[in-house]
Order: C-alpha cells, then sequence, then structure tokens
C-alpha cells in the first residue's frame, strides 16, 4: 500500500499538528473538523490551518508544506475521504463520538484505506466495538507525542484483528515520510511513554512532598544528573500544564487492571489542586511550580511546597561533581541528594522493568519510548545498566520492595551489551539479542562499537561506514570547528583517495555543529594572539577548499543546528542531505564577524546559479549580503532550499536514524564518472555595488535596526562581497575572494566592539546589539 | 648604612611621563591634581620619611615592641621609642589620609600618587608603615559595606588617624583555608553581636598610638553554612563609643601576648582574645568574605609596594658602600691611583648587582605608577568601559604586584648584604634588617603562592581571559607599532620575544589547566614571574621611547633619561631572557613537580 493522500479528523492541537506533519513530508493531507459556522462551515479547520502557519515553535517547514493542507467539514467533506490512503482520526477522547464518526467512515472510505486513532485513553478493543470486520482489519492505533513536527516519538498499537501488511504500510510511512521512529506497544493504558511517565511524575511529586524536598532541588537532583532535561519534573510540568495531572490520574486510575501499583501513589496533592484552582496551571497560566515576578523586575520565584507561598527561586542544593555523571554515586550521595534520586529512580524504573511482558515484551521499546516521548537521555533499563542491574536489585530487595521479573532475570548481568562490536539487549529468555537497525537505518553510534577510528585528532574523527564511504565526525564540545577538524580533514584527503569512494560529513551529536570554537577564539583575541585566529581563518578556508576540489564527492549531512562554520562546510560540499529539521546558517555577523571559511564566495556562487533569480553581477551580491548581514537562519532544511543555503537538488530525510544512510547513498551515487568542480570566478560590481549596499543599511539604521557597529561589519561585508578594490571589468578568482574575506575577518577581531559582542555570546548566550 | 633619598625625579617620570597614553586617560575628578601640587606633595612626603621615619628603622628593630600587663589585670603594648611622637606628627601633616575619601575628612589624593608616597614611607620604615596601613585597609572595607550609622560613628576617626583598624582573619589553625574558622557571633538582640573566639597574627592588634582601635572580626553567625560561605565581617571596638561619640567602655578585646618574629620587630603582631565583645555586622551575614577581600585587595597591592619601598632603601644602601668601600683594583687597571684600592663599585660583579637592584626597583615602580593609575580609573573613569577595564587591569595584577615585588625586594635585600660582604652580615650595617623585613611580605595577605594561584586559577580563565586582555592588547599594541627600523629595534624584539612566550604560556595553562587543574596549580608562580617581567619589560621598552625623545629634543635631563636608557637596557640583556627560561619551565608540565611519591620525601 502506498500513501498518497491523508486524512486527518480534527483539528485541535494534536490533529492540526500531524496534519502539518504529513504536509512537511510532501504528502496532500485533508483536514477536517465539525462545523461550527453555518456562514463558513469549515472555520473550525480553516481556523487550525491559520494558526498552524503562525505557531511558535512553527509546525510548517515551508511556505509550500501549507499549501499542501486541504481544509474541510466531517459533514459536507467526508466523501473525499476515498481519495485517501490513511484516516488519522484525532478527535475528542470520548468513545461515543469516535464510535459514531467511525460509522460514517465505513460508509466512505476505501476498502483498505488505513484508519487509525491518536486515542492516549481509549483502549483498541473498545474503540473497534460495532465495526465490521473489513474496518477492524484496517484499524489501529497510531499515538503521536505533542508537538507532532518535533517529537519523534510514535506508538504504534494493533489489534489482534488489524492486518501486519496495513500496520507494517502505515508504520513505514510514518518512519520514513513523517521520520517518526515507531515504537510498538501493546492495548494497555497509557501505552508505553505515558504509562511510565504518568508514574514517574506521581512519584516525583510524592517524594518532594514526602521528604520535603524543595522544587528547586527536586529538579536540580531529578533532572540533569539523571539525564533528563533540566527544566526537571517540576519546571516539565509547568510546561505541559500542571491542570494535566488530576486528569492523567483519574484516567490512568480508571484504566489500570487492579493491582497495578500505580494505585498505591496515585493521589492528589491539596496544593497542586489549589493552584489549578487559582489558575496557577504553568506557563499557559498566571505561572506554576515556578513563575516570573514582573512586579520585583522579572524575578524567578518557586513556589514553597509546604506553605503554597512564592519566593524567589533558591540556588539549588550542590550535588557532588561524581554525582553528576555517576548514577550510582547521585543515588548513594548524602542527605536529600541521595535521598531523593533513590526515592524517585527507585520505584519509576522498578515499575517500567514492570511493565515487560504486561505492557511490552521489548526493552527498547520501552527505552525509546521514554527517550524519545520524554526526552530522557537514558531509557528506564539503560539507567539501571548506569545503577548496576545486581546493585538495584540488591538495594529493592534490602528495602523489603519486589524485585521485577526482568531485572530478575538479568540477575545482575546489564541489560545491554557490546559483544564483538554488535550492541545486544536482554531479552525475554533470558539471553542477549543483537539491537536490529531496521532497514536503511546506519547509525554511526554502532559501527563506534564495532571499530576504531581511521584517524583520531582532538576534535574530529574519521570512521569507515562501509561500501568505501568514510565519515568526517565532529567530536569536540558542542561538535565545535578549531585546527583540530581541520587537521582531520586534511588526513581524510589522501586516505579517501588512496583507499575509499567518497566521504560523508556526519556526527550524531545534538547539533551538527554550531561552528568555530568561539570561545577558543575569544581567549587568543584576548591574549592578542593574532596569528593564531589568522591561522585558524586561513587554515579553515584552506581545508575547506581541499573537500571542495577532493578528486571524490563529498556529502554533507547537517541536522539541527548548522551555524557559521558549520554552513560552510555544508556549502563546500558536493551535496547535501539534510535532516529536515536543519537550522543553518551564516550568523556572524551576530558577534561582529564575516564568515571566514569560504562562505562569502559560496553563497554569491549559489545565487548566481539559481536560474530562479535574474541575471546581473548586483543580483547574486545582493541576495548574499542580505542573506548573511541579517545572519538569517533557516527554521528547517526545507526552507533553506527556499533561503538559498541548500540547492533544489539537495536532499532532505525526515528521519534522523536514516539521515547517514540517505547521505552515504547519495555520496556513492556520485561516484561514477565523478570530477570535482572547477573553481568558480566572479565578476564583481566594486566601489559602486558598496554604494548600493551601503544604502541599504543605512535605510536600516535609520529605522533602528542596526546599530552603528552593525553598520561597521556590514561595510566589512559589503567589501568582500562586492570584490574590494576590483571593478566591473576585473575578474576575481576564488582565491582573492577568500583573500579578501580573511583580510576583513582579521581587521573585525581587532576590533575591540567585536570582542565584546563575542564575549557576551559565550557569557550570557544572547547576542550584543552595541 | 640604611641610607635613604626618595628617588623623586624617577616618580614623577613615572607619574607625568610615562603611562600617559595608558588608554584610562585624564579623570576629570583629578584635574586639580597639577604636576606642581604632585611635586610639592611628593617633596613632603620625602622629607617626613628621610627626616623622621628613617632614623626610627634601626632603633626600631633593635627595641622591638614591649607586651606589658598591668596591675588592673589589662594588657597594652607600647611600640618603640620615637614612633608615638613620629605618629603624632604623621597624623597631623595628613599623610595618613592622603588617598582617603574626602567625605570623611580624606584628602582624595590619586591613588597613584599614594602608591609613590607609601613606597617612600616603606623604604624609610616599613614597620611604621604598617599602622597607618591597616587603618587604611579597614577605611576601605567600612566605606564599601558599613552601614550608614557605622560610617558615621567611625570613619571620620579612623581617617583623622586618632583612631586605628585592624583586621582579624587568622586563627591558630587557619590562615590560607579560612572556611575552618571558628570564631562565633551571636546576636544580642539590639543589632550588636557578642564575639568569642581567639585571632593571631593581628598586626597592629594593640598599641600606644591611638586612643582606640577599630578591629574589624571574621565570625560565624549561628545559623552560618560550613566552610567560607558561612562568614561574616564585624566591627569590634576597644572602646565602644560613648554618646559623644568618643571612647567609651573597655570591650572585652585583650592582646594576650605578641610575637617574636623574624622581621618587622616594631610592628605588634598580637594574639588578640575576643571575650563577649560587642560587635555589629558589616555587610550582609556570611558575605564576610566578600567585604575583607576589598580589604584585602587593596592591602595585596599595599604589601607589593612594601617589597619596593624595601627594595629601593636597600639598593641605595648598597650604591653608598659601593663606592665607599675600597677593596682591590678595577679589571681594566686602576680607576683611583691616589687612593690604597679602588672602591668596589669598579668591579662587573658588584655593578651586576646594583644593576639588578636598580633594574628590578624601576620596573616595579613603573608597574606600581601603572596600576595606581587604574586604581584611580576604576573610581573615576570617563566611561563604563574605561572603569571597567581597569577594573580588570586591577584584579589582573594585584596578585603579579603582590607576589613579583615582595620576591624581589627579597632579592635586592640580599643582594645588597651580598655588596657589603661579612660586614652586611653584621646587625651594625643595617642591611640584614631589610632582608629580615622583606621577607614578611612574601608571606602575609596571602603567599605568594596562593597569588600564583589567584592569577592562573581566578584571573586567567574568568570569561575566556576577559582580565587578560587589559594587559595583553596594549602590549600587543606597542609592538605592533613600534616595529620597523629605529634604535630600539633590538629592544622591540626582545619584548615581541618575551610577550611570544608568555601568550605561549597563557594558552598552553588554559589548555592543560582545563583538564587537570593541577598542571595549572605547578606552573603558577613561574607564570606569575613571567607575566611581571614582560610588564616591566613593556614599561621599560616604554621608557626608552620616552628617553630617545627627550634627547632627542635636547632635554636639560639629560643624565636622567641616559640613565633610564641604561638601567632599561641592562633589564632586556641580562634579566629579560629569563622569560624562555620560565617558558620552558611551563611548558614542561606539572610531571617531575608531582611524580614524587609522597613516601620518597
Amino acid at each position: 500500500m502506498t500513501i498518497s493522500k491523508v486524512c486527518v479528523i480534527g483539528a485541535g492541537t494534536m490533529g492540526a499538528g500531524i496534519a502539518a506533519q504529513v504536509a512537511n513530508a510532501g504528502v496532500p493531507v485533508l483536514l477536517l473538523d465539525i462545523v461550527r459556522d453555518e456562514a463558513d462551515r469549515s472555520s473550525v479547520a480553516k481556523g487550525a490551518l491559520e494558526r498552524l502557519k503562525k505557531a511558535e515553535p512553527a509546525a510548517f517547514m515551508s511556505k509550500a508544506a501549507a499549501r499542501l493542507v486541504e481544509t474541510g467539514n466531517i459533514e459536507d467533506d467526508l466523501a473525499k475521504v476515498a481519495e485517501c490512503d490513511w484516516v488519522i482520526e484525532a478527535i475528542i477522547e470520548r468513545i461515543d463520538l469516535k464510535h459514531a464518526l467511525y460509522a460514517k467512515l465505513e460508509a466512505v472510505r476505501k476498502p483498505g484505506t488505513a484508519v487509525s486513532s491518536n486515542t492516549s485513553t481509549i483502549p483498541l478493543e473498545k474503540l473497534i466495538e460495532g465495526r465490521s470486520e473489513a474496518f477492524r482489519r484496517d484499524f489501529l492505533i497510531t499515538h503521536f507525542f505533542n508537538p507532532p513536527r518535533y517529537m519523534r516519538l510514535l506508538e504504534v498499537v494493533a489489534g489482534k484483528d488489524s492486518d501486519p501488511a496495513l500496520v507494517a504500510s502505515v508504520s513505514d510511512f510514518a518512519d520514513r515520510a513523517l521520520g517518526k521512529s515507531v515504537v510498538v506497544a501493546k492495548d494497555t493504558p497509557g501505552f508505553l511513554a505515558n504509562r511510565v511517565g504518568t508514574f514517574w511524575l506521581q512519584v516525583a511529586f510524592n517524594a518532594a512532598f514526602d521528604l520535603g524536598v524543595s522544587v528547586e532541588d527536586a529538579d536540580a537532583i531529578g533532572g540533569k544528573p539523571m539525564g533528563i532535561p533540566k527544566t526537571g519534573i517540576f519546571g516539565l510540568v509547568d510546561l505541559v500544564g500542571i491542570d494535566l495531572m488530576p486528569h492523567l490520574k483519574v484516567s490512568m486510575s480508571a484504566t489500570l487492571p487492579a493491582g497495578d501499583p500505580y494505585h498505591a501513589i496515585a493521589k492528589d496533592h491539596p496544593l497542586i489542586l489549589k493552584m489549578i484552582e487559582d489558575g496557577y496551571t504553568g506557563r499557559k497560566g498566571k505561572g506554576g511550580f515556578y513563575r516570573i515576578n514582573k512586579e520585583a523586575g522579572k524575578v524567578k520565584e518557586a513556589i514553597n511546597l509546604q506553605t503554597g507561598d512564592y519566593a524567589k527561586a533558591k540556588k539549588p542544593v550542590s550535588i557532588p561533581s561524581v554525582a553528576q555523571k555517576d548514577l550510582r554515586a547521585l543515588v548513594l550521595a548524602k542527605g536529600i541528594v541521595g535521598a531523593y534520586a533513590w526515592a524517585v529512580l527507585g520505584p519509576t524504573l522498578s515499575y517500567a522493568a514492570g511493565l515487560i511482558g504486561e505492557a511490552s515484551d521489548d526493552i527498547l521499546a520501552i527505552d525509546t519510548a521514554m527517550k524519545l516521548g520524554y526526552n530522557w537521555k537514558y531509557g528506564p533499563f539503560e539507567l539501571i545498566d548506569r545503577l548496576g542491574s545486581a546493585e538495584f536489585a540488591a538495594r529493592l530487595e534490602a528495602e523489603g520492595n519486589a524485585v521485577p521479573e526482568i531485572v530478575k532475570l538479568a540477575a545482575g548481568r546489564p541489560f545491554y551489551r557490546v559483544e564483538g562490536g554488535v550492541r545486544e539487549y536482554l531479552g525475554t529468555d533470558g539471553a542477549y539479542h543483537p539491537v536490529v537497525r531496521p532497514e536503511g537505518v546506519l547509525l554511526l553510534e554502532d559501527i563506534k562499537a564495532a571499530s576504531k577510528p581511521l584517524v583520531k585528532t582532538a576534535s574530529a574523527a574519521l570512521w569507515d561506514i562501509g561500501d568505501g564511504v568514510v565519515c568526517l565526525e565532529f567530536t569536540g564540545k558542542m561538535n565545535a570547528l578549531d585546527g583540530e577538524v581541520m587537521k582531520a580533514i586534511e588526513k581524510a584527503i589522501p586516505l579517501v583517495q588512496e583507499s575509499y569512494k567518497a566521504l560523508v560529513v556526519y556526527n550524531e551529536g545534538s547539533n551538527f555543529s554550531a561552528g568555530a570554537n568561539l570561545g577558543l577564539a575569544l581567549f587568543a583575541m584576548n591574549i592578542a594572539a593574532w596569528g593564531e585566529v589568522e591561522k585558524l581563518v586561513t587554515g579553515g578556508q584552506k581545508a575547506y577548499k581541499a573537500l571542495k576540489y577532493a578528486p571524490f564527492p563529498v556529502v554533507a549531512a547537517p541536522f539541527g543546528m548548522a551555524l557559521g562554520g558549520g554552513c560552510e562546510i555544508c556549502l563546500n560540499a558536493d551535496a547535501v542531505q539534510a535532516h529536515a529539521e536543519t537550522y543553518i546558517g551564516l550568523v556572524e555577523c551576530g558577534v561582529g564577524l564575516i564568515p571566514g571559511w569560504g562562505g562569502c564566495g559560496e553563497m554569491i556562487e549559489r545565487f548566481r546559479d539559481d536560474p530562479k533569480l535574474p541575471k546581473g553581477p548586483m543580483v547574486a551580491v545582493s541576495k548574499a549580503f542580505e542573506t548573511i548581514s541579517t545572519a538569517t537562519v533557516a527554521k528547517s532544511a526545507a526552507n533553506a532550499k527556499e533561503i538559498g543555503y541548500f540547492r533544489p537538488t539537495d536532499g532532505i530525510t525526515m528521519n534522523r536514524d536514516r539521515l547517514l544512510a540517505d547521505a552515504k547513498t547519495r555520496a556513492l551515487a556520485l561516484v561514477e564518472g565523478y570530477t570535482p568542480p572547477t573553481p568558480p570566478t566572479f565578476r564583481l560590481p566594486g566601489a559602486g555595488g558598496r554604494a548600493a549596499l551601503d544604502l541599504a543599511v543605512r535605510s536600516f539604521a535609520a529605522q533602528g535596526k542596526a546599530t552603528p557597529y552593525d553598520q561597521v561589519v556590514a561595510g566589512k561585508l559589503a567589501w568582500v562581497l562586492t570584490g574590494g578594490e576590483a571593478d566591473l571589468v576585473d575578474t576575481v578568482t576564488e582565491e582573492q575572494m577568500l583573500a579578501l574575506e580573511a583580510g576583513q575577518f582579521m581587521t573585525l577581531v581587532r576590533d575591540e566592539r567585536t570582542v565584546a559582542r563575542v564575549e557576551h555570546m559565550l557569557t550570557t548566550g544572547k547576542p550584543l546589539r552595541n | 648604612m640604611q641610607t635613604y633619598k626618595a628617588p623623586l625625579r624617577d616618580m614623577r617620570f613615572v607619574l607625568n611621563e610615562l603611562h600617559n597614553d595608558d588608554g584610562f586617560g585624564d579623570l576629570p575628578a583629578h584635574e586639580e591634581f597639577t604636576p606642581d601640587l604632585v611635586d610639592a606633595v611628593l617633596e613632603e612626603a620625602a622629607k617626613i620619611c628621610e627626616d623622621v621615619l628613617l632614623p626610627l628603622n634601626r632603633s626600631g628593630d633593635e627595641e622591638g615592641c614591649h607586651w606589658e600587663r598591668h596591675a588592673d589585670g589589662t594588657t597594652t603594648v607600647r611600640t618603640p621609642e620615637g614612633f608615638k611622637d613620629a605618629y603624632d606628627q604623621f597624623v597631623q601633616n595628613g599623610w595618613n589620609a592622603l588617598v582617603t575619601p574626602p567625605e570623611f575628612g580624606g584628602q582624595g589624593l590619586p591613588e597613584s600618587l599614594g602608591k609613590m608616597v607609601e613606597e617612600m614611607i616603606c623604604a624609610a620604615n616599613v614597620s611604621f608603615s604598617l599602622y597607618p596601613g591597616l587603618t587604611n585597609g579597614a577605611i576601605c572595607a567600612l566605606t564599601a559595606y558599613a552601614s550608614d550609622e557605622l560610617k558615621a560613628a567611625y570613619l571620620h576617626k579612623m581617617v583623622s588617624g586618632q583612631w586605628s583598624g585592624t583586621m582579624c582573619l587568622t586563627e591558630a589553625h587557619c590562615g590560607t583555608d579560612l572556611g575552618l574558622l571558628r570564631t562565633k557571633a551571636d546576636p544580642v538582640g539590639d543589632g550588636s553581636y557578642k564575639i568569642n573566639g581567639a585571632k593571631i597574627f593581628i598586626s597592629a592588634g594593640e598599641q600606644d598610638l591611638t586612643e582606640n582601635i577599630i578591629h574589624l572580626v571574621l565570625a560565624r553567625l549561628p545559623d552560618a553554612p560550613a566552610g567560607v560561605k558561612g562568614i561574616s565581617l564585624f566591627l569590634v571596638p576597644k572602646f565602644v563609643p560613648d554618646d559623644a561619640g568618643d571612647p567609651g567602655a573597655r570591650n572585652g578585646v585583650t592582646c594576650t601576648a605578641i610575637e617574636h618574629k623574624m622581621g618587622i620587630k616594631a610592628s605588634a603582631t598580637c594574639q588578640m582574645q575576643f571575650e563577649d565583645s560587642i560587635g555589629w555586622l558589616v555587610g550582609q551575614p556570611h558575605k564576610g568574605m566578600e567585604a575583607m577581600f576589598t580589604m584585602m585587595n587593596a592591602e595585596r597591592v599595599g604589601v607589593g609596594i612594601q617589597g619596593l619601598g624595601i627594595g629601593e632603601a636597600a639598593y641605595q644602601s648598597a650604591v653608598w658602600y659601593a663606592k665607599d668601600r675600597l677593596q682591590s683594583r678595577s679589571l681594566s687597571g686602576a680607576k683611583y691611583p691616589e687612593k690604597p684600592a679602588d672602591p668596589i663599585i669598579v668591579h662587573p660583579d658588584v655593578r651586576r648587582m646594583l644593576m639588578t637592584m636598580r633594574a628590578y626597583n624601576e620596573g616595579c615602580r613603573a608597574i606600581s605608577g601603572w596600576v595606581g593609575r587604574a586604581l584611580d580609573a576604576e573610581k573615576h573613569g570617563a566611561d563604563a568601559q574605561t572603569r571597567a577595564r581597569a577594573k580588570d587591569f586591577v584584579a589582573l595584577m594585584t596578585p603579579v604586584v603582590k607576589a613579583m615585588f615582595t620576591d624581589l625586594g627579597l632579592e635586592s635585600a640580599s643582594l645588597s648584604v651580598q655588596t657589603y660582604g661579612g660586614h652586611g652580615f653584621i646587625r651594625e650595617s643595617g642591611v640584614e634588617q631589610y632582608m629580615r623585613d622583606a621577607r614578611i611580605a612574601m608571606i602575609y595577605e596571602g603567599t605568594n603562592g596562593i597569588q600564583a594561584l589567584d592569577l592562573v586559577g581566578r584571573k586567567l580563565p574568568t570569561d575566556m581571559g576577559r582580565l587578560l586582555r587589559s594587559f595583553f592588547h596594549p602590549v600587543s599594541a606597542f609592538i605592533e607599532e613600534s616595529k620597523g627600523e629605529g634604535p630600539m629595534q633590538k629592544m622591540i624584539e626582545g619584548l615581541e620575544r618575551a610577550f611570544g612566550a608568555l601568550q605561549l604560556s597563557t594558552a598552553t595553562i588554559a589548555e592543560r589547566g582545563m583538564k587537570d587543574p593541577e598542571e595549572a596549580g605547578a606552573a603558577a608562580t613561574d607564570y606569575l614571574r613571567l607575566l611581571g617581567l614582560v610588564a616591566m619589560a613593556y614599561c621599560f621598552a616604554k621608557s626608552v621611547k620616552i628617553a630617545g625623545f627627550q634627547l632627542a629634543f635636547g632635554t636639560q635631563e639629560k643624565e636622567f633619561y641616559q640613565a633610564k636608557i641604561n638601567t632599561a637596557t641592562f633589564f632586556y640583556d641580562r634579566i629579560l631572557p629569563q622569560s624562555a627560561a620560565l617558558f620552558l619551565a611551563i611548558k614542561s608540565g606539572k610531571g617531575s613537580t608531582m611524580a614524587m611519591p609522597e613516601d620518597a620525601f
């Protein structure tokens, strides 16, 4: 079954968000909701579409994607379901309404069209009551997480009548087109992520009240040291809405089987009920466990769980440095640190482990669900491994608590191990099985576990990823780029030329790269080591050009942030295979610099070669100037194509896990008959062009959009982009462009105002507008 | 023989010529202090130092302080003969209140000038300098942190010199690590506190120079967190002021003994007992270290100046002897054939010692003038950026001034003894006192090892080296603008090499120290000296540039400027090459320093 059109019914937050993601995949989608306004019968869905366009963070990846959403209402437009291959129901959680809708769908859908519900609370068995056999065969649950564009988890529940082929088709579409990691769950309440998540939040709340741990301390202990986002527990609930808590409790209490450990811990804390009553529902309300007191001058305050009063958020309890990295040390730490950590982890991990058999047969599914659904860095079983499964079991036993069966089965062995370079997990049969990646998924993590790097420097490594392809991985802190990365590139060129076919630039950090190591640069600037800074610039230029003109194809595979030097390496590659969630841009001007690793010339080349733009020497220059001087960052890979950072021919991969394999395929496709590009020459407008650019900057300044120093920086950028001393009759070579770029970069580096900007960015994380 | 004439010409050079282009600008607040006025102050200061304080230096050392127990059980300390009269004269002429704020009766003169006068006082009589010096430190802390009530009750009399101040930090079991401090402070309920505990090494803790002594005491409140974050600062007067503001009831503060010391014997170093003493909180509870460090930082620069002062006195005393003492003939033939032998100043090795001392003193004085200007700019700079840069510079250079100046002060004192030969080892020569007096400056207010750690551990890493900028940028810019043809090229190349060694060492320490703090710790002392030498080299090169202009334009003071060039050239030839050795030492890392098992010691 191929899915070439999708229908989403229910244009609430979830339904609309799912529709947007389908559109992001380039698939037309019909978004339907009820009729509320006789004059404009599709107003509900239309309104949802308008909200989607303005959503923050953005729901659509491009303007083109938004145009793929067709709106309608379930009374007039339901017949159009016949055009669709998959219908996703995302209406209110009421069984009667869902039943009624399914009955109508039976009449209009074409046979074989998949129908799924996005329910999070109603069992599949109940949903299909009264449906035809054909409908039951084509029905499943697809549980998305909010916001659907950004949360990678999709829980899929198949009923006993569901057609496995159809479930596989939907899962495959969700995986490849929508970019989701599909986790198979059984038809049990809350499925996997919310089942564990609800328990975890409740336990964490209870422990904070019982042990008298403050909100600030609880989040400091229960956040980063456990590999949980630094908002911690209370910060997270503020984000999702405190009013959700009682709902979760009601729903879980009503649906979980008697004897489930959740019943013993479920309770409403009077303070929380009062907060909800008073409108303190979190960030969307008047505030939550934290609030910003604007009267006191934007002071962050935290609630006292004992008294309910707010006071200035205190610096949390200090966590011993060893306990920040070692989970064993954390749960054994003295005082409230260890006590609270264990009070949360002990029961939560125990509960998650107890779900094996009932909710899932697979520890991988539960770990993946928590990592992708709740942004845990480690899943529950990985956390148990970090505690030591023997120690974990011993402590549970010593404290008189039941040890989950799967932990008994592990008998002190870890849940995961690497054997002969292969990552293995412990199955319910007590034996280890290799972690099998889906076809078309290639992870550097697996390659790294199984092999040694071909080359390693302090900030980069080269890996053999098979079929004659080498991967250049950045390994420095935050994947920052420095001389050690350039060293790896220099080593890569002869290595690939002699023994391999192609190179991909890829890594598995949280971002591709946020650019050059600014801290290092600032330190060099502070000690007036201008020669070192210049070496960093010219060394980078040389390395990137060596990549560009290497006698083999180079494919960059960016994802997340690809800024500054991280963007420039993509510009110098033969092709890009980007993850859909790539935020790429040349942002140097924000810190008082200009692109220094060839970005200036590359951008002119991009715009000059863009068939959609008019010809003439000024067009490409002004486009490059506008893009770079405003430090434009693309909000997605599709947006990067619109801006011009990516070529129309560059590829986009929706599923993060498939990026490396796609990049490798792309690189191999270029191998046959590969010839390196010819170095470009430019005809640039010189002084005349600068006058035009200068005029534009001045008008920005007059409107208060550019500071005096922005004008200085823009002036240097204009000097480079217009070719410096050259004018229209001259031919400017790429090398001359690079020299211009390095020269202007160095004058900026030595300006105290640039130093101030860089320092401000590094110390506060925010740009300085001087 | 202890001999000292304040080096007024060099001081004027540093104040008026050397640092005019240091980027801190002219300070409108100091416009009234014209060079003429500054000259007058320097000359008068020289007089009291040379005529009143210097003669008391040796007698004070011989006599020491006297701890006395009286019939009523009280104890007092009597300073050596002449100290009380000298102090009265000193205070009457306002020398104690040169730089203190006018709002409390001080004269508000520039710090840069104040540092020069401090140098003279230390050169003449370092023991004496401690009495007014500590009072000024206490005034600093109170001005910055005390409540308006406390300021009103105490500051005027402290500024006038009628009352003195002390800082009470050290206890028998804790010096460097104040987190271990035990002295307690319990609230009485009326806003005051009862202080209980014992302190040691309290300079001027008890004396007979002033009618009241105001102790600034570090102690713990009952609810204090453990460690340095639980320390508060209290003001504890010897006599609690009465309603009229005069010394009233005797407080429970007793000097139980004075220390028997290697040097600075005329300074009373006291053991103090606080028994239910009444005190008042200065600043916020548990924030005592912050307030104390305001005082401490100012004091650290002051201690560095002690090293410089002693170095200058030791140098002048050695010059006097080298010209006076006749031994052997010059290697190049008799210079004074009419005398039985030539004065020893003709000998190259004696010259080496004299030139070394001279270069140290002039180099340190130039840095002192630079830091003095920054201290002024920190307060009165024209804009926020200038003030911030000045503050960064002071913070960076404070440990360098403290540690390098005092190291070199002792070295000069030792070279002075060496110049005297056997006579230097004899008390009567007076120069062995300089060695003994100089020794403490390397220890108190944070040992020189602690200063070096402060430099590499705190000052260097702040905001990716922000503080370094205030020093590295002017030096780098100077090298670039001075490069090219001309008589100074050899010197500029030397500066560039030393600066390069400093840059590389800085980067090395930053990189290794981030991974392993012990690496930074092992490099710290060498690094501090390297930075200090480069600072001196920079100042000397600037001096030579100025001297070159003056000579080219036919100055009347040819000798002074020519001598400046000679000293600078000696520094570049014979001292600055140490920078290469320091760089190699730093580069070698902590390995051999830390490798020896403890048992093998």
